[in-house]
């Protein structure tokens, strides 16, 4: 130890907490005394007495003040004066980390709510989702009899309810709305754990068929369409041509989980004599909060318990036994979370990215101010003054960094949130609250911290004697800390881009996918009518030739057709279907196909293929016409093998339904989506079936760019009946597309990220670069004079950025290959290790590394000798 | 009234002369009051003096020894001398006559 350098930690204190008056002087004094005195203790005992004389106290608007925390902020408005005199830096700065920080907070909006934030109900973790197994292992949906006997046998339960979709038409003043809804059992808002905010919950009574008229709404649609009026609750309104009693309204905070989009909730009021009350009739879910005291293994075994003895009594009836309790928030955000989670993911590498950029800028800036702290340092400002100053300079660019972000955080979630699919639950939730303030708050420091330290690294630890002594050579420890930054942006760039490259290959492949069906020169409207009118099933066969009737008439259609569902159209109606040949011990074990009522021209109109037999004719849907079927081939396949599927007989339902006789084989599509593989599909007329759809998709052929007869499409439809609704008109292009939209989101935003990091890496590099051969212009200058060709220096410069890409590349390519299984659930037909888009990432980033490196190599070539030797 | 340590304090300015900061002025004490005060007690009389307007303050140059701080520079003001002739002229006109050991001057 230097013997005249006094303590250090007391030092410190005397800098810090001495009065600003008489600080220099003291300190000083104290500094000089401490050569003849050479004693510790004394130096304590002096500095202790100091402070108690003249202890430092705030004093606002001075600017000596530094150590305390109106010192500090003054130091922080010195630095905010710094860093206006260059403006295109901190500009810079705060872009930089504004987006990143922005991007985060969007991000980290969203996803809290959905995925991190418990659901806002009575003690969340207790209710279940709770399904049936089927042969497969895969969950299945419950009939209402068995939901009736778990419910009835179960002890671990508090309570359950049963749900299914519903979408009814509400009448009123007029016009004719098409709502989102759900039927449950009356206790489904005690199991959830909420309570109707006005009005009262659904009752026990309310719960049987011949009063299940009653319904609770939604905030917004009771604000909206009945006028936030309280004297609704307890009146009649017409849905579906039926009165309907309004017993409550929601809370407007609540949203409905395991139905995004309800607006109303009307009572299930089933019970088990209902036809479609039965055990295979399965198209309930069902949702359960377990007892007080009751653990999830617990309620399974007793659970599975019943399923045994329900399968053992109805051996008919079940595929499998068994039952599935997944969590509620789990399973309503089964299908956002892979993507939310990569997202958030990608969004901190991003920040990780912006925040060591704007370090390494900051950095930079340091080793041009070397002269600058080499002065201060010497003439005695303490390490605590640069210190202050460069926490204080990183805190203000880290601050206006946050600024900035929040704007982009702002921006940025209101195009996220016109971008997510509305089947995304708990999107009402979403804002920029105090949590994600609070992530700002916390990021900005840590970024300003950060930012700060970096240089103050180099500052401490860089030899400022050769700044001093005019030379402007590079300390080793700031080369190798400028090296390791841009490493480690390399690296963050490197796993950004596989992640991107891996959803684009995703993408891609998903959008290779023959759907089954021509999505080119198609457009579809959905349709619904409604009310007394249409109680009678010819009622709706006529609606639906008119319908027909009046899209023909539409100029550019070449051909159109009414189906019950459409391929890629979000429905699912199917039907386990049992051949006469070959009869099955369990029902339940039938293939269970997609099933489609269609007219006449559906299949030539959607372009999928005949491969055997025969097409549907008019005469099929003729009054006394035999029952025919079209089967897909790998529902024929799965039936009957290699034999020949035409002439044989098919049964779905009840047993006294009708007998199908199959006319035809048609090629397979892609019912539920273009990445969930190719489902069974069986046709039938709609003339033939045992209801009729009053909800229908028309689809059209058209001669040109059908995106242009949309209006005119939408006129046609609604010719027959004025009041029909609408809920989709789109190209069946565009039905396509919204199918993959959340995959083409992650890859949209995954893609900006990587684009981001990509170019924040190659400015660092080049920032590096340009930094090191300006450093080292005298030796270029003598490498020249030497003898040193151009080429010579240039693979100097560029091995130099090579070989930090090189090592960057290789750490993140490791990164990527551990990593890369986290976004497995978000991939489709490339593995995590897809070896193109590796190859890809590598030469994308070593051709941004010889872009960002070409510039200063040509300045170290331009060098001329004789100027740098004589500055020498 | 000039306390006792404050006279003490201003002699030492004097005798420090052209380079009277902290130090000098500490040094002045010890050498003729066998005392060793803490250089913020001599610090704290100097403010009070400097208030009073007895003494003036410059700053001087800063230099290596002090690691880069600049001193504090006094001088004893026209008043400061006053004060300090008024002080010393009651000291010794009360030990006239006095046999504390002390030569008369």
């Amino acid at each position: 130890m230097n013997p005249s350098a006094p303590p250090r930690l007391a030092l410190r204190l005397a800098e810090t907490l001495i009065d600003e008056r008489v600080r220099e002087a003291v300190v000083g004094d104290l500094v000089e005394a401490y050569r003849t005195h050479q004693s510790p203790g004394w130096f304590w005992r002096e500095t202790v007495l100091a402070i108690a004389h003249f202890p430092a106290r705030p004093r606002l608007g001075h600017s000596q003040g530094d150590g305390t925390v109106i010192g500090f902020l003054d130091e922080l408005g010195r630095a905010a004066r710094t860093l206006r005199r260059a403006p295109g830096f901190a500009l810079l700065c705060a872009a930089t980390l504004g987006l990143g920080i922005g991007a985060a907070t969007a991000i980290f909006s969203v996803a809290d709510p959905v995925i991190i934030r418990p659901l806002p109900y009575d003690h969340p973790e207790r209710v279940y989702v709770v399904w049936e197994n089927d042969q497969n292992g895969e969950r299945d949906n419950l009939g209402f009899a068995t939901y009736s006997d778990v419910t009835a046998a179960a002890t671990h339960l508090a309570s359950a309810a049963a749900v299914t979709d519903w979408e009814p038409v509400l009448n009123r003043n007029g016009t004719a709305e098409q709502l989102e809804g759900s039927r449950v059992s009356w206790s489904y808002f005690r199991t959830i754990g909420v309570r109707p905010a006005l009005g009262g919950d659904f009752l026990p009574q309310d719960d049987a068929p011949p009063r299940n008229g009653v319904v609770i709404l939604s905030h917004v649609l009771w604000s909206s369409r009945f006028a936030g009026d309280s004297s609704a609750i307890g009146s009649f309104a017409d849905i579906g041509g039926r009165q309907m009693r309004i017993a409550g309204v929601m809370p407007a905070d609540y949203d409905d989980v395991l139905s995004p989009r309800a607006q109303i909730w009307r009572v299930l009021g089933y019970d088990q004599t209902l036809p479609y009350a039965c055990r295979s009739c399965r198209h309930l879910r069902m949702v359960a909060r377990l007892a007080p005291g009751s653990t999830l293994d617990a309620t399974g075994a007793e659970l599975n318990g019943i399923s045994a003895r329900l399968v053992r009594d109805n051996p008919k009836d079940y595929p499998a036994a068994g039952f599935q309790l997944v969590p509620l928030q789990r399973e309503a955000t089964r299908e956002v979370r892979p993507a939310l989670g990569a997202l958030l993911a990608g969004v901190a590498l991003l920040l990780v990215i912006a925040a060591v950029n704007v370090g390494g800028l900051q950095l930079a800036r340091a080793l041009q101010r070397d002269e600058e702290f080499a002065i201060r340092s010497a003439l005695g400002a303490g390490s605590g003054r640069l210190t202050r100053q460069l926490l204080a300079e990183g805190l203000v660019l880290a601050a206006a960094g946050g600024a900035v972000g929040l704007a982009v955080a702002k921006v940025g979630l209101i195009e996220l949130m016109s971008r997510l699919p509305a089947t995304v639950p708990r999107l009402a939730a979403v804002r920029l609250d105090w949590r994600a303030f609070t992530l700002v708050g916390v990021v900005t420091l840590a970024a300003g911290i950060l930012v700060g330290l970096v240089p103050l690294w180099h500052a401490r630890r860089g030899d400022l004697a050769p700044s001093l002594r005019g030379g402007r050579r590079l300390a080793g420890t700031s080369h190798r800390l400028r090296g390791a930054l841009v490493v480690s942006e390399v690296a963050v760039a490197v796993v950004l881009l596989a992640g991107a490259g891996l959803l684009a290959r995703s993408l891609f492949a998903v959008l290779s996918v023959n759907a089954g069906f021509d999505p080119a020169d198609a457009a579809t409207a959905a349709i619904q009518v409604s009310g007394p009118r249409y109680a009678d099933s010819a009622a709706v066969l006529v609606w639906h030739d008119r319908v027909l009737e009046a899209v023909r008439g539409v100029p550019g259609v070449v051909g159109a057709a009414i189906t019950s569902q459409l391929p890629l159209g979000g429905n699912r109606d199917a039907w386990g279907v049992q051949a006469a040949d070959k009869p099955l011990d369990n029902p339940e074990l039938a293939p269970s196909p997609d099933a489609y009522r269609v007219t006449t021209g559906f299949l030539r109109t959607m372009r999928i293929p005949i491969l055997d037999g025969r097409d549907f004719v008019d005469g099929d849907n003729a009054a006394q016409a035999a029952p025919v079927a079209i089967v897909s081939r790998t529902l024929a396949r799965r039936i009957w093998g290699d034999e020949r599927a035409i002439g044989k007989r098919v049964h779905m339902g009840e047993p006294d339904r009708p007998w199908f006789t199959v006319v035809g084989v048609a090629g397979d599509v892609h019912h539920r989506g273009l990445d969930v593989g190719e489902t069974m599909q069986i046709y039938v007329p709609t003339h033939r079936w045992f209801f009729t759809d009053n909800g229908v998709d028309v689809v059209v052929r058209t001669s040109g760019d059908p995106g242009r007869l949309l209006d005119a499409l939408q006129r046609a439809v609604l010719e027959p009946d004025r009041a029909t609704v609408i809920t989709r008109l789109a190209t069946l292009a565009e039905v396509r597309a919204s199918s993959i939209a959340q995959r083409t989101l992650a890859f949209t935003l995954f893609g900006v990220f990587a684009a981001i990091a990509l170019l924040l890496a190659a400015a660092g590099l080049f920032g590096a670069l340009a930094g090191a051969v300006a450093e080292r212009l005298r030796e270029f200058g003598l490498r020249s004079a030497l003898g040193a060709t151009p080429g010579d220096i240039v693979r100097l410069v560029l091995g130099q950025g090579l070989g930090l890409t090189a090592t960057g590349a290789a750490i993140g390519l490791v990164a990527v290959l551990a990593g890369a299984g986290a976004i497995r659930a978000l991939l489709f037909g490339v593995g995590t290790r897809d070896i193109v888009t590796l190859v890809g990432v590598t030469i994308v980033v070593a051709t941004a590394a010889a872009l960002a490196s070409v510039v200063p190599a040509w300045r170290a070539v331009r060098v001329d000798p004789i100027v740098t030797l004589r500055a020498e | 009234m000039l306390g006792e340590f404050e006279q003490l304090v201003l002699m030492a300015v004097l005798r420090a002369g052209d380079d009277a900061y902290g130090i000098p002025v500490h040094a002045e004490l010890v050498r003729h009051t066998a005392r060793d005060p803490s250089l913020a007690s001599v610090y704290k009389a100097l403010e009070r003096l400097e208030h009073k307007g007895l003494l003036s303050v410059r700053t001087g140059p800063p230099t290596p020894e002090r690691g880069g701080r600049r001193k504090q520079l006094y001088r004893v003001t026209n008043a400061g001398q006053k004060e300090l002739r008024a002080a010393l002229g009651a000291i010794r006109r009360m030990a006239r006559g006095l046999d504390v050991g002390l030569e008369p001057s």
